[in-house]
């Protein structure tokens, strides 16, 4: 089985790569539409996944992944288990700031099935930031993808000064250190 | 005078009831009148059905004389008037008159429960129900002839006809008596209902909350009692110590019983038809769904307390002293004049919302300064905002909409107060982790400008964190508006300061013991905050100018905190920000550095000469370090503007200090006089301007022509230009020795 390398191959000159896991694929779908539809001054390939490790035997295909989205549904506990399952399959240098955790599903709290805290305990666990949002509502859809596209912009290098891991920094809550 | 037009009768034949005017009272509120101009014209249906009031009307008449047991199936004349009397009820209402009647027969136990019952479940009024029918059937209902099932569905009559019921006075009176009526099993859930709707301030005691816990303990939790209780709390938050779960999905059943079809019919004949019993049902609560709690609590109710005289109040125009201990109901108040001539006697409405869009009461909570009535407030506020946190429903659209109105409403308030709510901070700190940046934004960030001063790592954890993020990740307009937002805190806090400082002897703000030491560090903490982020915020957008704008406006308080507010702080701005405002492109950036920088000296200054002047002892002085690092900007500052000496004389580490080779690697010839005020970046368009206009018949744009007199002409068309920051730094902070080219950079000296 292989694991997801941040640095194994060559990037592409102005183009980001970002992956998306998670179980749901009708959101998963709607929110790389969103990014797609995005304005933006790079190429971006948006990878849809419902849970890792990837196929190996395309992987000479796949470019180079500088951010991996884990889509968790506050609804559906079996998302956050996929995302557990599936974080074994990330190369360790991965978490040096290009990974986050999407948390879905804000707009249906009654309904919450997954402990919020839950969620922010794998955030620190694997030092990684939590962004919680709900796909379903357009605005918020949109809003998402923008933040989302500022992430992968830092993580494939394109902002000068900001590199990842930096960015990672930032994002981590200040008494966590 | 206007029940005639109401009532659906043409004759008023049985009853007269004296408090009539209320109704036009009421309309004459204004607040809740959108109908007004509707005339107040007689249906053309009622003289069609011109027979019917009179067969009621005998109706009536029969039910009023009659005397003893009689049964229903036998007495055929009985069953004719009892279904004249049900047909009319549900068709169009009965009149204010009717209810007496009947309630007496339904209630007396003389009759058979069935009668009874079709009785109590045909009595809907057309317009309103007079009190004193109720008084006495309240009566009726205390000596206890009727059975338990009448009892029960004569209480569900009264819960859902509550607000039909034209005055309350009396009715309030009874409190002590339905509050007996607690005892009984099966009346317990309605009795607490109604009571509900009845508690006021007064009526809340401790020997009635230890009843309450009394029967809580015996009957366990009741969401009825814990209904009760939590209003008792709101009342009166320091009796009732107790914690009771905030999150109840309904305290009551629905009681609404067999009248709410008939209710709608009558209310949607009526809308069509008489335009004055339509004013009754905006006010009834029961009819609004439950969901928009919010909105509905910002209405007051329309019988909140219990005089309806202002008419004569009008007409008298005087403060009557016999009448000192009555209260005026918050109702009528629409005027400045009325609260000022009532302010001795006013009562807060039960429901603390409405006060929230009443700016009459809000002056009147400004000015009576009230721990408890802030306490109501903020218990019933953080209440509905728990139970509505969420801010963004996925299959709700229309809820959100109005959940925005409402923090609206609530950010006014705090506004108009000028005084952050403890409530709406819980709600930031509760929802701000879990907050996607898009919905409610604008009602989100202006909450935040008014969150009260708080210890330190309690706004570390609960709002810089979570903000922090937010800020990173979004768009260049949401840092802005967080700058802006931030910005109004800190003004906030600061005009807080301000005024407590010059009433220190006055009240004793909530929960706030802050120190001086205290606040100066929280606002030093916030500034640091703003700085950070800035920095972090200039590099991910590139230095934009837009961005700059907020960042320096920030800063355009922080530079004064000394003189502008009296607090003993100053801290320069990062580096990270200074550079870039220094170097920027924009000549509006520049400018608004050079003011800036200009506040910082005249404050430093002022506080230099405090200090050794020892006019007064002084708690805090600034740091060797702060004037240090004003210095280590100002010599740059200089340095870039005016001598070209800023790659030599730069000594900050971070700042541009050049070495000679490097320099001339640039290519640039004359490096060591090629970096001032003609040749800035931000200023250079001026320059060609002003070199067009000096010598137009020059193309070959020689700056080095702006030198001695040019120089100077070329300082005042920069401040021509607008320039006014840039200004008051060179004339501050420059010591010109002559008027000549020849000039020096001062500072303030440590």
């Amino acid at each position: 089985m292989s694991v997801v390398q941040p640095f194994d191959k060559l990037p592409i000159p102005n183009s980001a790569a970002c992956l998306l896991v998670g179980s749901d694929e009708g959101l998963q779908q709607r929110l790389a539409e969103a990014l797609l539809l995005e304005k933006k001054s790079f190429k971006i390939s948006i990878h849809l996944a419902t849970s890792l490790p990837l196929p190996s035997e395309r992987d000479h295909l796949r470019p180079r992944i500088d951010l991996i989205v884990f889509m968790i549904d506050i609804k559906s506990k079996y998302s956050l288990e996929n995302v557990e399952a599936s974080l074994a399959y990330v190369d360790a240098s991965f978490f040096l700031g290009k990974v986050c955790f999407l948390v879905t599903g804000v707009g249906r709290v009654n309904s919450c099935s997954v402990e919020i805290s839950a969620v922010w305990k794998l955030g620190e666990a694997y030092c990684s930031p939590v962004l919680f949002c709900e796909l379903e509502l357009e605005g918020i859809r949109v809003a998402t993808a923008q933040r989302l596209l500022r992430m992968l912009q830092i993580c494939a290098g394109h902002i000068t000064g900001v590199s990842a891991l930096s960015f990672g920094l930032l994002m981590r809550n200040s008494d966590d250190n | 005078m206007q029940r005639s037009q109401t009532s659906k009768t043409p004759k008023q034949p049985l009853q007269v009831h004296k408090h009539q005017t209320d109704l036009s009272a009421w309309q004459k509120g204004g607040r809740i009148d959108p109908e007004k101009s509707v005339q107040n014209h007689q249906s053309p249906n009622d003289q069609k059905n011109g027979s019917k009031p009179d067969s009621l009307e005998q109706a009536l008449s029969f039910f009023e004389k009659l005397q003893d047991s009689v049964s229903l199936k036998k007495d055929h004349a009985l069953q004719k008037h009892l279904t004249t009397v049900e047909s009319i009820a549900l068709q169009r209402g009965l009149p204010p008159e009717g209810f007496a009647i009947l309630l007496n027969v339904a209630l007396s136990g003389k009759f058979a429960d069935t009668l009874n019952t079709h009785l109590l479940k045909s009595l809907v009024p057309a317009s309103v129900i007079p009190e004193n029918s109720v008084v006495s059937s309240v009566s009726w209902l205390c000596v206890g002839k009727c059975s338990g099932n009448v009892q029960l569905l004569f209480l569900k009559w009264l819960i859902t006809m509550f607000d039909f019921i034209d005055h309350k006075e009396q009715i309030y009176a009874l409190y002590g008596f339905f509050f007996s009526f607690l005892q009984d099993e099966k009346m317990c859930p309605y009795v607490c209902h109604l009571l509900y709707l009845l508690t006021r301030k007064e009526n809340v005691k401790p020997f009635r909350i230890r009843r309450l816990l009394d029967l809580q303990a015996k009957m366990g939790m009741q969401s009825h009692l814990q209904a009760l209780l939590s209003l008792y709390k709101i009342f009166c938050p320091e009796l009732v110590t107790i914690t009771l779960p905030g999150k109840v999905k309904t305290y009551f059943k629905n009681s609404e019983g067999p009248w709410k079809a008939a209710i709608n019919a009558v209310r949607q004949r009526n809308k069509q038809n008489s335009p004055v019993p339509r004013l009754l049902f905006l006010g009834t609560v029961q009819l609004r769904s439950r969901k928009r709690k919010w909105n509905t609590q910002l209405i007051i109710p329309a019988n909140s307390t219990n005089k309806n005289d202002l008419e004569e109040d009008r007409e008298k125009n005087h403060v009557d002293l016999y009448r000192m201990n009555e209260s005026f109901p918050v109702e009528q108040l629409q005027t400045f004049p009325q609260l000022l001539q009532n302010i001795h006697r006013l009562e807060f409405p039960s429901q603390m919302g409405s006060v929230l869009t009443n700016p009459l009461l809000l002056h009147y909570m400004n000015c009576i300064k009230d721990e408890s009535v802030f306490l109501r407030l903020y218990y019933w506020m953080s209440q509905v905002l728990q139970e509505e946190c969420t801010w963004c429903v996925a299959d709700n659209y229309q809820h959100e909409e109005e959940f925005k109105d409402f923090l609206e409403t609530v950010y006014k308030t705090e506004c108009f107060l000028q005084e952050g709510f403890s409530s709406c901070e819980e709600f930031l700190y509760r929802s701000l982790p879990l907050w996607d940046g898009f919905s409610c934004r604008s009602q989100f960030l202006r909450l935040v400008s008014w969150i009260p001063l708080n210890s330190f790592s309690e706004m570390k954890s609960h709002l810089y964190d979570p903000l922090a993020q937010l800020f990173f990740t979004s768009s260049l307009y949401f840092k802005c508006s967080v700058l802006e937002s931030l910005k109004e805190l800190l003004c906030n806090w600061l005009n807080w300061h301000v005024i407590h400082l010059n009433s220190e002897s006055g009240f004793q703000v909530h929960s706030l013991n802050t120190t001086l030491s205290g606040l100066v560090n929280t606002v030093a903490e916030l500034v640091h905050f703003v700085g950070w982020i800035s920095t972090v915020a200039l590099r991910l957008e590139n230095n934009t100018t837009f961005l700059l704008y907020f960042i320096l406006d920030f800063y355009e308080t922080v530079c004064d905190m000394y003189l502008g507010y009296n607090l003993p702080l100053l801290i320069m701005p990062p580096a990270g920000i200074f550079y870039p405002a220094l170097l920027s492109m924009d000549s509006v950036s520049l400018n608004q550095l050079c003011y800036i920088m200009y506040r910082y000296r005249t404050n430093l200054v002022a506080a230099k000469e405090n200090e050794l002047s020892k006019q007064k002892i002084l708690q805090f002085k600034f740091s060797r370090q702060t004037y240090q690092e004003y210095n280590q900007y100002v010599i740059a500052m200089v340095g870039c503007l005016w001598t070209s000496s800023v790659f030599q004389k730069d000594v900050h580490p971070r700042g541009l200090r050049m070495d000679d080779e490097l320099l001339k690697k640039t290519a640039v010839q004359e490096f060591k006089t090629s970096f001032n005020i003609v040749y800035h970046p931000a200023l250079m368009g001026y320059a060609v301007h002003f070199l067009q206009q000096a010598w137009p018949d020059d193309t070959t744009f020689n700056f080095s022509l702006i030198k001695g007199k040019k120089w100077n002409w070329y300082l005042e068309y920069l401040y021509a230009q607008g320039l006014k920051g840039l200004k008051v730094f060179i004339e501050s902070s420059i010591n010109r020795v002559s008027q000549a080219s020849h000039s020096k950079a001062g500072s303030v000296k440590a």
